[in-house]
């Protein structure tokens, strides 16, 4: 989908607690790395202090986390209120699975910037990404160029 | 110094994991943290843990961490996992069978995708490498991608490397443990637990005592170890054998001379990305040497009497 970059997005996949519905975090896992994604893998039973500690040891630009046995209002803005503390909150936080509708203004407020419930085409997904991450590199253009384009002077 | 590389050679995580960053995103501030922070490099020992895909090299370097860490070590991971040749994308997974230390601040794990580059690593492995000695992390484990027999860039890289092994892998099997064979400096056989040890075991023992028939006497003897990594069992030992051949290479100069071959080995390769992209920007914009280029995608000349000719114009 994407151009191959030598600044690819990288995304931090994980399920908190003991939800066990491995599912849809693999087939978004799939289709971001179809896109063009680094996606790490930090797989079940996380806590949100594996999470977040996860996230910085890789320098992730995003955190998504999947969930489909509730518990999310509890361990969600924990895991955003870490991240905060430890210095990662210049990071984007999503959610995907199933997020009843009376659970989302809670999440959020608590600094979930996108949630993505049960049936979302996955193109959707990494539409979103891609547009968040191209916008991201173009603010921050000017400090990060990578590799001069330019001929060497002579 | 930068902030950044400050932060690093006193050990801050986030830092160090943005320099890592930095130095795979090919940003120019990569670099320059490179050079504030080289001359605090040299103290890790950098260990290279290859072996086919499914053998259990993440297993193995879960249990690894333990007993460094239990041996008192702060201990670094990379860990690199194949990037898809279409689209540049990657599933990192390894992090997932390395949990157990998910919390312990005395370990820094990280993935890296091929990014494109062939031979089990990615093409800044070794500056990641050098960001973890400078942090301060006693050993620095790299898992390769699973490898068949000729990608083994980590040989180069590695003070020591490990093979891993295991039983029933069929007969490709044996390709792949003649071309490990002749780069392994400790061998694991992983999943002991496993039908067909015996034989692997067997057979992998003569192959290793034929290598080392025709080495000096004073040469290291690659062991064979038998090992469970789901369980933990023969990590004392593994580790063990690590601590020896650590040993061995600085008891026998080799602990420095690898390190700066491993130096050289990248500033050869940093130089010929480099001028081969000066040369070729160069030629395409005369006219004379841009025809030249472009006779070699007609196939009107062979590419070696055309980059002979291109050379001998630029008085190379
Ligand atoms: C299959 C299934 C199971 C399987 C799971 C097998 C497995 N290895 O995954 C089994 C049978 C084990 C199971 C067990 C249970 N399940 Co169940 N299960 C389902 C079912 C039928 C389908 C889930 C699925 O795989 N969907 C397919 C995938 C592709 O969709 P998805 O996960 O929603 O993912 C999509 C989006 O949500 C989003 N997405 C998901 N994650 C992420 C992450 C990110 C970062 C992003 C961006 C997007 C994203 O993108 C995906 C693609 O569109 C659902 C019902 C349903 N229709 O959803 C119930 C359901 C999820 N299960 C439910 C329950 C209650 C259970 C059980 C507690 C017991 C029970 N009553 O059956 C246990 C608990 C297990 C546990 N400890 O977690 C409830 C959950 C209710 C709730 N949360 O309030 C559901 C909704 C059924 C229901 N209507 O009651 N389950
Ligand atoms: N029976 C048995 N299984 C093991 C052992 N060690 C690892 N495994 C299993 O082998 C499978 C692969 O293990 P990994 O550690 O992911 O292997 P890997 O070599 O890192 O795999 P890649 O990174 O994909 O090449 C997992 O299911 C492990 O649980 C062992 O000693 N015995
Ligand atoms: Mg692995």
């Amino acid at each position: 989908m994407t151009a191959k970059s030598s600044r690819p997005l990288r995304i931090l996949l994980a399920k908190l607690g003991l939800d066990t519905h491995t599912v849809g975090i693999t087939v978004v896992a799939h289709a971001l790395r179809e896109a063009g994604m680094e996606v790490i893998f930090a797989g079940l039973k996380q806590t949100p202090e594996m999470v977040v500690s996860a996230a910085i040891q890789e320098d992730v630009d995003v955190i998504g986390i999947s969930s489909l046995s509730a518990g999310h209002t509890r361990s969600l803005p924990r895991l955003a209120r870490l991240l905060r503390e430890q210095g990662g909150a210049d990071k984007l936080l999503i959610v995907g699975g199933v997020i009843p509708e009376e659970d989302q203004p809670l999440l959020e407020a608590a600094g979930v910037a996108r949630i993505f419930t049960m049936g979302t085409d996955t193109r959707e997904i990494a539409r979103y990404l891609n547009d968040w991450w191209l916008a991201r590199l173009a603010r921050a253009e000017p400090a990060t160029r990578t590799e001069p384009s330019a001929p060497p002077r002579q | 110094m930068t902030d950044i590389g400050c932060a690093l050679l006193a050990g801050q995580v986030a830092a160090g994991a943005r320099a890592i960053r930095w130095l795979d995103d090919q940003d120019p501030r990569g670099r320059e943290v490179l050079r504030e922070i080289f001359p605090h490099t040299g103290r890790a020992h950098l260990v290279g843990i290859t072996g086919p895909p499914g053998a259990g090299k993440s297993t193995l370097v879960d249990a690894l961490i333990g007993e460094q860490r239990a041996r008192g070590r702060r201990v670094g991971v990379i860990a690199v996992d194949p990037s898809s040749p279409f689209t540049g994308g990657a599933i990192l997974g390894d992090r997932v069978r390395m949990q157990r230390h998910a919390l312990d601040e005395g370990v820094f794990v990280r993935s890296m995708g091929t990014r494109g580059q062939a031979g089990g690593l990615s093409r800044s492995t070794y500056d990641a490498c050098l960001v973890l000695d400078a942090m301060g992390y006693d050993v620095v484990l790299v898992e390769t991608v699973g490898v068949g027999q000729d990608e083994i860039d980590i040989v180069s890289l590695a003070h020591t490397t490990v093979i891993v092994m295991v039983p029933g892998l069929g007969d490709e099997v044996q390709a792949i443990k003649a071309g490990l064979l002749e780069v392994g400096d400790v061998f694991l056989l992983n999943k002991a637990d496993r039908d067909g040890v015996e034989q692997v075991g067997r057979e992998l023992e003569l192959m290793l005592h034929l290598r080392g028939q025709d080495g000096e006497a004073a040469a290291w003897r690659p062991p064979l170890l038998r090992m469970v990594a789901t369980r933990g069992e023969g990590t004392g030992a593994a580790v063990d054998a690590l601590e020896a051949h650590a040993a061995h290479l600085r008891a026998s100069g080799q602990y420095q001379r690898q390190a700066g071959l491993r130096s050289y080995h990248q500033f050869t390769a940093t130089l010929r990305e480099a001028a081969t992209r000066r040369l070729l920007e160069r030629a395409l914009r005369h006219s004379a040497t841009a025809a030249l280029v472009a006779d070699v995608h007609d196939l009107k000349v062979d590419p070696y009497s055309a980059a002979e000719a291109l050379l001998a114009q630029t008085e190379l």
